[in-house]
């Protein structure tokens, strides 16, 4: 079982039995940590299990067991309209309103802005054939753009700071929400040489995601931060992958800032929106926590490349790495990744709420690369003139890194 | 914790023979079971419900010094499988009178050489054991004498090694994931698979790097010396290679903690430290721990170097940590030490105290500082 057939070293760590073996683990919705003495009565730990895994009190008492239902709720997603983040709100809405709630999503500005024109918003149909709503306002006035309705869920995945989720919050707060959701940042986390940033680790207190953290834990009995990091997913609003494949396509290197061992999370957006709808049906284990919101696994900067030639079916890649003080660049402008470790586990998600990664690089990335040739981008003319700058400073043939 | 202390002592027989309606309960202090066993489970009797009888293969040098202790604590009956140059039983720095002589009382000594296998068959055979803990092998002709010769054998309990996983970019390393079968450490996987073909209830523990009080790798060692010499640390690369050290006291506790576990049998867990760590991190960790100011890092090309047969750095120039999130969420184990505190534990019982096992050798490091110099 630990054995996996593929070729490339990077794609070993994934084979199929990976996912079969996480999804075979026993531990259901209510195998929480429990007190160690429990350990001493196992017996009475068999029926409090079995108790937590019923229905709610009134089936108890009614000698009833069955199997706990997830109560169909009103959610309402104050979503970005642009982004790395922007496509969370997507996945997320798709989820739930598969899952038969009811999805209101409003989107900060106008409908008819060019915006609205880029992923996901040019999918919103999607939403809106699903039973979802879609509206466009200012978040600053959620009550105007609502109306009087009112939802149990709120998910704020817009604002960075106060200014922006403040009344997003003191809204929901006067309009009875139960639960309130905020899409932070793992970037907040203060820099460490002990890897990986977990929950509870020291944050910048200066950032603005923890202002809003702060605030609404004073608001909110019933509240969660989901602290993201890089996505990867059919609809994304900001460029991953594609930064690989428009060089890979092109037959050109690969600039990498530092010694490429940087380790960094890229989740497909379809664990974050499992992790968020998991919280939504799990209120009571959600609430009051905060979760690294990525996968449950980590690449390097370099292996990021090897992994994207290897879905683009190429061979070798030439990665070509750089002091960028030296090259005289920005590394900000140049790389669309963080140039050291940025690197969280999903530890709470995975203890408090059941919550699983399926995240597979090696895979999902072949289906990225399949909507990128597709989409006909490989084929458009593309000026490198960073990447330029950057070879021209390194002045050595580029470095061929086998796949 | 007292809720367990005292139903235990109120289960504990006062016979070995006497037993609870054929089922056998095992309850402990240090155990958190998920299951149940239920009473007229088909379940083998000992004599004594809670205690095995308990082969250590090593037990003198690191791990096994540690794990007997918790195992004798447990009230199981231990056997220390060496060759005996080292001293059976040793006291541990902290270790009081009282608790040393309890323990060196009751642990016992089979002296033996594990590669002279016929001896290992009959000896064993001629003994009987419920339960072995290999935790010095590392080939797997060494395991087969041993399963020959214990046909009843409840549990064999393997110190492996995440040495064994396949090199990736993809990380951490999981216990489902490939491993490398050209590895320095083939030999361990090779005993996992015979384990598994020869139909023996396996557990097996892999280790990332371990440290704490005698550690005979040079881990913490290594900084220490530098530390105290007051001299840099030559790191190799960036500096960023990030790494993970796990205390033996924690490996030991979850050594314990698979035994007679269901979660444990045919399973595979990763034990190391809660945390990873750069090497950058690791050095200025060790000065924390001892105590000593911040260290100056000199960062060097390995290939600019022939370092012949001495190794200039204690650890593979690469990542590698692995993911202990299975042990923790199936054997109820945490690792309870961070990486501060567990190097001080080391420092204060060890280096601190003026014992190391290697003596201090800086060839490498001149080799690499006066390389800094001429090219300045």
């Amino acid at each position: 079982m630990a054995l996996c057939a593929a070729a490339a070293s990077t794609a070993t760590a994934f084979a199929s039995s990976r996912l079969s073996a996480s999804t075979a683990r026993p531990r259901g919705p209510s195998s929480t940590s429990l007190p160690s003495f429990v350990g001493a009565f196992p017996r009475a730990v068999a029926t409090r299990r079995s108790r937590r895994a019923a229905a709610p009190a009134a089936a108890r008492r009614a000698g009833v067991t069955v199997r706990a239902e997830a109560k169909k709720k009103s959610v309402l997603i104050v979503n970005t309209n642009s982004g790395g983040h922007a496509v969370i709100g997507f996945y997320f809405a798709k989820e739930l309103l598969a899952a038969g709630h009811a999805v209101t999503v409003l989107t900060v500005g106008d409908e008819g802005s060019d915006k609205m024109k880029k992923p996901p918003f040019s999918r919103f149909s999607e939403l809106t054939s699903a039973g979802g709503k879609t509206v466009w306002g200012d978040p600053a006035d959620v009550g105007a753009a609502m109306g009087g309705a009112s939802f149990d869920v709120v998910l704020d995945n817009n604002g960075k700071d106060l200014d922006a989720v403040k009344p997003v919050a003191d809204w929901a707060k006067s309009a009875g929400v139960g639960q309130f959701l905020f899409i932070s940042s793992a970037g907040i986390y203060k820099p460490t040489e002990e890897p990986p940033h977990v929950e509870g680790d020291a944050v910048k207190e200066s950032a603005g995601h923890v202002g809003v953290e702060k605030y609404i834990a004073e608001q909110f009995g019933s509240w969660a931060s989901f602290r993201p990091q890089y996505m990867i997913g059919s609809g994304n609003n900001k460029d991953c992958e594609e930064w690989f494949f428009d060089r890979i396509v092109r037959n050109r290197p690969v600039p990498i800032p530092g010694n490429g061992m940087q380790l960094t999370n890229i989740a497909h957006v379809r664990d974050l929106s499992r992790m968020l709808s998991l919280a939504v049906e799990k209120p009571g284990a959600a609430a009051g926590k905060i979760f690294n919101c990525v996968s449950d696994r980590a690449v390097t900067l370099s292996g990021m490349a090897k992994l994207c030639a290897a879905a683009a079916g190429v061979a070798a890649v030439e990665v070509v790495l750089y002091d960028p003080a030296a090259a005289g660049v920005d590394a900000k402008k140049a790389f669309p990744f963080r140039n050291m470790h940025f690197y969280s586990e999903p530890r709470a998600a995975k203890e408090a709420l059941g919550w699983r990664s399926s995240t597979n690089l090696p895979e999902d990335l072949k289906e990225r690369y399949a909507e990128y040739a597709a989409s006909g981008r490989g084929e458009k003319t593309m000026t490198f003139d960073l990447d330029d700058k950057i070879l021209a400073a390194v002045g050595k043939a580029p470095a061929s890194v086998a796949v | 914790m007292a809720a367990t202390a005292s139903l235990k002592s109120s289960l504990l027989l006062p016979s070995p023979l006497s037993d609870f309606s054929g089922a056998a309960v095992s309850i402990s202090a240090q155990k958190r079971r998920s299951s149940w066993q239920p009473r007229g489970a088909r379940v083998q009797v000992s004599a004594a419900a809670d205690s095995k009888n308990i082969l250590v293969m090593g037990g003198t040098r690191f791990i096994g010094v540690f794990l007997s202790r918790i195992l004798v604590k447990e009230g199981h009956q231990v056997t220390l499988f060496t060759r005996g140059k080292a001293p059976i039983t040793q006291q541990l720095p902290g270790e009081s009178d009282a608790e040393y002589a309890e323990f060196s009382s009751k642990v016992q000594h089979l002296k033996g050489d594990r590669q002279d296998f016929e001896f290992v068959k009959t000896s064993l055979a001629a003994k009987g054991y419920d339960v072995v803990y290999d935790i010095n092998g590392r080939e797997a002709v060494e395991v087969e004498p041993i399963i020959d010769a214990l046909p009843n054998l409840e549990q064999y309990i393997y110190c492996s090694s995440a040495g064994v996983y396949l090199k990736s970019d993809i990380l951490p390393h999981c216990e489902v994931d490939a491993v490398d079968p050209k590895s320095r450490h083939k030999g361990k996987l090779e005993t996992e698979n015979l384990l598994t073909s020869r139909g023996v209830n396996w557990t097996s523990i892999r280790p990332v790097y371990i440290y704490g009080p005698l550690n005979y790798n040079p881990v913490e060692e290594w900084f220490f010396h530098r530390l105290k010499a007051g001299r840099p640390i030559p790191i190799p690369g960036a500096g960023n290679q990030i790494t993970q050290l796990g205390h033996v006291k924690d490996l030991a506790r979850a050594f314990n903690l698979v035994l007679g576990n269901p979660k444990a049998g045919q399973q595979i867990f990763n034990i190391s430290g809660a945390k990873y760590v750069t090497f950058d991190g690791l050095a200025r960790a060790c000065a924390k721990a001892g105590g000593f100011p911040e260290p100056e890092l000199v960062h060097y090309n390995p290939k600019d170097f022939d370092f012949g047969k001495k190794k200039a750095f204690p650890f593979r120039d690469q990542h590698f940590f692995a993911s202990v999130e299975k042990a923790i969420s199936e054997l109820g184990w945490t690792p309870e030490f961070d990486l501060v505190d567990g190097l001080t534990d080391s420092y204060n019982l060890d280096f601190g105290r003026g014992t190391f096992r290697k003596a201090a050798d800086f060839t490498t490091d001149d080799m690499i500082l006066d390389k800094k110099l001429a090219t300045v």
